[in-house]
């Protein structure tokens, strides 16, 4: 049985009343949605509390899930929401993330320069997996969101086109940003001075 | 082939180029040291981007939001409560309704049953005629082009073209005088 099936099956039995069912859904998911949660929001115990949430409010809801949908898909758009509502409530303007990128200021020239630097290459994988790890907080929402999806939960570009209801040419576009965006801060952050 | 622009570095390292194409970046790399830097760049850096350590939740975790499952319920269906929501929001209507004009809720289904019955009536006969008319329309028409069809092709098979064009001249003037005729009659017999 693929998936897809299993998660619809799991999902029908769920609705009749065994909520058992709905806790293979929690094992099978809890994980990716915590990674994506967690790098989004950046804090442990309020991304633990935030997926838990996400899961009761899918239960609530799973009346509403369309099979034709996949059911990550699904879950993910509910964790979107819930992310920006939290950051709304919070005052943080989220959205002007997506009004950023927009405009100019965060598109990387088109070309390669012809005195681009090596910076990357400076760095073993595992110091710059460290580094990653930390400028992903300082790129714009819009851009890390979508940045998770691709490279850690390992989404495919239709499926993150799926989430959030927008091209995949956009999301394409968004996902070569946001690494562009961060090789952009390491160089900015590990220029060696110069004498 | 031309320098790669990042965008395309990106896309070919997340291999969503054609076989084709494949081959004939892999051969530009191999002789543009300026795209093979960049490439080679961009590539630990996707490396690093999927090597991420992942997050791992406490054990307990899928017991602690079942025991929250427990205690709530499924909610309907988004058109279960639409449907719900348009009929709370009729009730609130009539509730207004006599609430403002004092009218009881069987009169006032009674009045708007009478509107509606006076509509129906008074554009009903209207339709009925104009279908009637339309229909008779129709079928004058379809038997005015069938006969012209019929003539024309009989036409066309026994004369030459120039005796074709005589006759489609004296046709259309006779048609002409015939309305202009037509006309002047109607016209005499106003002024009259």
């Amino acid at each position: 049985m693929s998936s897809r099936d299993e998660d619809k099956r799991l999902i029908e039995r769920t609705i009749k009343g065994e909520k058992e069912a709905f806790e293979l859904i929690i094992r099978k998911y809890q994980r990716s949605l915590f990674n994506y949660i967690g790098r989004m929001v950046g804090e442990r115990q309020l991304a633990l509390e935030f997926t838990q949430e996400v899961f009761l409010k899918t239960y609530s809801s799973l009346r509403s899930y369309q099979p034709q949908y996949k059911f990550s898909t699904w879950l993910f758009k509910i964790a979107s929401n819930f992310v920006i509502d939290f950051w709304r409530k919070k005052k943080i303007d989220a959205f002007s993330l997506d009004e950023r990128q927009n405009s100019n200021s965060h598109i990387s020239p088109l070309q390669v320069a012809a005195n681009e630097k090596s910076i990357i290459r400076k760095f073993e994988i595992s110091q710059l997996r460290t580094k990653v790890e930390g400028l992903l907080r300082e790129i714009p929402a819009g851009l890390r969101e979508v940045f998770i999806w691709r490279h850690i939960n390992e989404l495919s570009y239709e499926e993150i086109a799926e989430i959030k209801g927008i091209p995949v040419g956009t999301v394409k576009n968004r996902v070569f940003q946001a690494k562009e965006l961060i090789r952009k801060l390491l160089e900015e952050k590990n220029e060696v001075p110069q004498h | 082939m031309k320098c790669l622009s990042i965008e395309q570095i990106y896309l070919y390292i997340g291999q969503e180029f054609s076989p084709a194409e494949k081959k004939e970046i892999k051969e530009h790399l191999a002789s543009c040291s300026k795209c093979k830097n960049a490439f080679e760049e961009r590539k630990l850096l996707v490396q690093a981007a999927e090597s991420l350590p992942l997050w791992e939740t406490p054990p307990q975790f899928t017991k602690q939001v079942m025991a929250r499952i427990f205690s709530i319920k499924i909610l309907p269906s988004a058109w279960i409560k639409a449907a719900a929501a348009a009929l709370a929001s009729v009730s609130v209507t009539l509730l207004i309704v006599f609430l403002a004009t004092g009218q009881n809720l069987s009169t006032l289904l009674l009045g708007l049953n009478h509107s509606l019955w006076n509509y129906v009536r008074n554009i009903l006969p209207f339709f009925v005629k104009l279908f009637k008319l339309a229909s008779l329309l129709l079928g004058v028409l379809q038997q005015f082009t069938g006969y012209l069809s019929k003539a024309f092709s009989w036409l066309t098979a026994l004369a030459i073209w120039q005796i074709q064009l005589t006759l489609s001249i004296i046709a259309i003037i006779l048609i002409a005088t015939l309305i202009y005729g037509i006309k002047r009659k109607i016209l005499v017999g106003e002024k009259a």
